[in-house]
């Protein structure tokens, strides 16, 4: 497990966590996996737990390195591609809601970790937090998909012909 | 190995509850994973009935297995659940065993 870059991450997202809080544990457990999701290899191995996506060696690592993780001392520098990912993570996850979190981790286990369907995914997300309001579900699974979801090369080629319609439509319509 | 407690709850429904407490070894099997579990998730993951799980629940926290407290999730008052130091001890002992009954039964 690379703790440093962990540590690095949690501070370029500015947030302070306080280890005997429930919701903060719960925020750390959900960001990293998310942003181990999207490249950021922290090094850390998750299962899937009664709390959805989540890896016991993290709570450990985090109770043993208590001081540090608090004070979010680190000498390790996120490269430039690593920092960008944190800076759509912030632009996307404005808020770090605990529940938010949790569904969007969910749903990123199983739709691009596992590989599901988006329909298989969102029916499991909805079978273990099943809790969580609809609106809520439907506001973390959507989150999870704009910060992970990668176009194909055959998708953005057909987003290219798109847009090169639309701008060669607009500089006929402005001569 | 990635650990996936979904598949091994599936394959739980096919043990004889009258060997042994299905529900309190997925509870303590559970806890003794994860540092504390809110018992919404418990539920909604265990596919567990309010009655089974809180009766469970009970029982182990008069063992002394778990202890609860309550904690605020999203502006919601919450029970979350842990395993005690002498839970995880015992269940230690049942893990061994079964590894043991498993091991010998090939």
């Amino acid at each position: 497990m690379d703790f440093e870059k962990i540590v690095a991450c949690i501070k370029e997202i500015n947030f302070k966590p306080n280890i005997s809080n429930f919701n903060d544990k719960l925020i750390i457990q959900k960001v990293v996996f998310l942003l181990q999701q999207k490249g950021i290899d922290c090094k850390i191995n998750y299962g899937l737990y009664v709390r959805g996506p989540y890896s016991p060696d993290l709570t450990h690592k985090i109770y043993e390195e208590r001081e540090k993780f608090e004070s979010l001392k680190t000498n390790t520098k996120l490269t430039k591609p690593e920092e960008l990912k944190i800076q759509q993570f912030n632009e996307i996850f404005t808020e770090l809601t605990p529940g938010v979190l949790e569904i969007a981790a969910t749903y990123a286990y199983f739709a691009f970790k596992k590989k599901e369907t988006p329909k298989e995914a969102l029916l499991k997300v909805k079978e273990l937090k099943g809790f969580y309001p609809e609106a809520q579900i439907a506001l973390g699974v959507s989150k999870a998909k704009q910060f992970l979801y990668e176009p194909t090369k055959q998708e953005l080629e057909e987003m290219k012909k798109e847009f090169n319609m639309w701008e060669n439509a607009a500089i006929i319509d402005r001569q | 190995m990635v650990f996936d407690f979904l598949s091994l709850a599936k394959e739980s429904k096919l043990l004889n509850p009258d060997i042994f407490s299905v529900i309190r070894f997925q509870l303590l099997f559970n806890l003794a994973e994860v540092d504390e579990a809110p018992y919404r998730d418990l539920k909604s993951a265990l596919q567990l009935s309010d009655g089974a799980l809180y009766t469970n629940l009970k029982a182990l926290e008069k063992m002394g297995y778990v202890e609860s407290r309550k904690i605020k999730i999203d502006n919601k008052d919450l029970e979350v659940y842990r395993i005690t130091k002498s839970g995880k001890e015992d269940w230690i002992l049942v893990k061994d065993w079964l590894k043991k009954v498993i091991n010998n039964g090939l």
